[in-house]
């Protein structure tokens, strides 16, 4: 693409210069991981010293007890529950607006942009007293069913990209052959868009995983809290240990950093095209 | 031409029956609560006892709320910083990324986003450490350079607390904008930067001359990415200061959160949220127009 670029005074400085500044971001993160691996004592001795040995104690502090295994089980329950949702849904929608142009479907689109700019705090307190009457506070699909509707605006717009790139003839050729508009999808566009669906479905995970406030405030119950919610209950009962306290935050980060790094290009992919819709 | 029309209505009926999922979802849990909460805003409400009609009261009290207004203020004040340090910081980054260094794009680029993958609460948590009054680094870094002067508890001061709050903001969301920059720098072609070069322009020419121009639209994007975002925050503020120390650092989410969820106030609460999506609303709408206005000509 680019032509080689001859390697000067300017991109050494360059180098050097964003070297420092990308340190300075995932210094946190460089931190966490080796400090995991002090013990206490050594951790109030020298805060930001690299460990003598390594040491795996901490894990064992944060795993025994069970509280962040039963946060990690909820966590992934409605990560899967949302992120199902969401895909299937968005699939749906999203095929249809890049098919089908009816004249109302701008009005349609103008809808989505919009709902994805609401933030989910206005609709807070009305969730609440809906998720009560429907008796679904405190349970996990009470924290699904939310979740999945914010993530579907910005999901369907990943899809309508995907499928705007697919050649038209390729869904004129079924019609011509008399086949039913949902024939059509399932059998042309459904095997077509799986990897499409598989991106969405991967961002959504991290997006579902990270979420914090709908948990934070649909689930009072301990048993059935998210990682995330239940990371600061954890932190606040264990002030006195750090590298215990880290070792639970690194388990927290450790899911969405393992797929990003498995599914880096998907992952980009998805966020630029979630950007472009504007 | 009847075949064109009974195609144009089986049309209509496929794409309401695929759009119907997602309308339903969006109608259900996003649209509808947003139009409950404007409902709500007429009440009195504790949570559990019987909701006191009071009309307009809430939206009065809300007028005269000087936390409110502060704390909108706060959220606007988010969304400049994060033009300037996220999003024209990140479009410098990919420029140099981009065109400077490319062999080292991919490998920045992975490290610039690991941030923005990670839980808010986790970053949250983290930074505490960072900005800890006792042992914390970034004292650490003030004492090393001889800024002793300059130590404190950087989270806990009502000075200090909200900016303490902006930089954790800035480091945390920077990669989303590099990515997106470096997609539309890429996009720009290469015959424009050669024939600036046979000119003799040097890097911070081309940067400013073609590349800021070239993908002036995504500045604009990613700047009201930027801005809606900014107005969405509630985690980060949460787990660093959950608005304190007395209302310092709090945003529109934080202090809904503490009327509706602490002080069970749930019928200012959805006011405070009603009133603060009409502002963005009206907001968006004057900005669209200037938008299209600029585009127009």
């Amino acid at each position: 693409m680019s032509a080689v670029r001859r390697w000067n005074r300017t991109s050494t400085i360059v180098l050097i210069v964003l070297t420092l500044h990308v340190l300075m971001v995932i210094f946190p993160f460089v931190w966490m991981i080796y400090s995991t691996f002090k013990t206490n004592k050594e951790f109030m001795r020298s805060v930001w010293s690299f460990p003598t040995s390594l040491n795996f104690d901490a894990y064992i502090g944060a795993w025994s007890g069970g509280a962040l295994g039963s946060y990690a089980v909820n966590s992934l329950i409605i990560m899967a529950g949302a992120t199902i949702i969401t895909v299937l849904v968005s699939t749906l929608a999203g095929y249809a607006l890049a098919i089908y142009r009816p004249r109302w479907m701008p009005a349609v689109e103008l809808s989505l942009t919009a709902a994805m700019a609401i933030p989910a705090y206005v609709a807070l307190v009305p969730l609440v007293v809906m998720l009560r009457t429907a008796g679904l506070l405190d349970t996990h699909l009470g924290v699904i069913l939310p979740t999945a509707a914010f993530n579907v605006p910005v999901s369907i717009f990943i899809m309508q990209a995907f499928f705007n790139t697919l050649p038209r003839e390729l869904f004129d050729a079924g019609r011509v052959d008399g086949a039913s508009e949902w024939m059509i999808f399932r059998v042309i566009a459904l095997p077509i868009a799986r990897p499409a669906m598989f991106t969405v479905g991967i961002v959504n995970m991290i997006w579902v995983w990270n979420d914090f406030l709908f948990p934070v405030v649909f689930l009072n119950n301990p048993a059935r809290k998210t990682l995330p919610v239940g990371l600061t209950d954890f932190v606040g009962e264990h002030v006195t240990n750090y590298p215990v306290m880290l070792a639970a935050i690194l388990m927290a980060a450790i899911a969405p950093l393992i797929l990003f790094i498995f599914f880096e290009r998907q992952i980009t992919a998805a966020l630029i095209g979630g950007a472009v819709k504007e | 031409m009847s075949t064109d029309i009974g195609l144009a209505k089986r049309h209509n009926r496929a794409t309401l029956l695929f759009l119907a999922p997602a309308l339903i979802f969006v109608c259900a849990f996003v649209a509808y609560p947003v139009v409950y909460a404007g409902w709500l805003s007429m009440f009195e409400w504790d949570g559990a006892s019987d909701p006191v009609f009071v009309g307009a009261g809430n939206f009065l009290k809300l007028a005269a709320d000087p936390v409110f207004w502060a704390s909108l203020g706060r959220n606007l004040l988010v969304a400049l910083s994060a033009i300037v340090f996220q999003v024209f910081l990140a479009l410098a980054i990919a420029y140099c990324l981009v065109r400077i260094v490319p062999a080292f794009s991919r490998i920045f680029l992975f490290f610039y986003l690991v941030p923005v993958m990670v839980s808010e609460i986790c970053i949250g948590l983290l930074w505490r450490f960072m900005y800890n009054p006792y042992f914390g680094l970034v004292n650490a870094a003030l004492k090393a350079v001889g800024l002793d002067s300059l130590k404190r508890g950087w989270l806990g001061e009502s000075e200090t607390a909200f900016l303490a709050v902006v930089v954790v903001m800035s480091f945390t969301y920077l990669g989303l904008y590099v990515l997106l920059f470096t997609a539309a720098v890429r996009s720009v072609p290469e015959s424009v930067y050669e024939a600036a070069e046979l000119d003799g322009a040097g890097d911070l020419r081309k940067f400013f001359s073609i590349t800021v121009p070239m993908v002036w639209d995504a500045v604009r994007a990613n700047s009201l990415l930027a801005i809606i975002g900014s107005l969405k925050t509630f985690s980060l503020v949460f787990v660093l200061t959950n608005g304190g120390p007395s209302h310092a650092s709090e945003v529109v989410s934080t202090y809904l959160y503490k009327m509706g969820f602490a002080s069970f106030q749930m019928g200012y609460a959805a006011t405070i949220g009603f009133v603060q999506m009409a502002l963005t609303a009206l907001a968006a709408w004057v900005v669209f127009r200037f938008l299209r206005r600029k585009g127009d000509t």
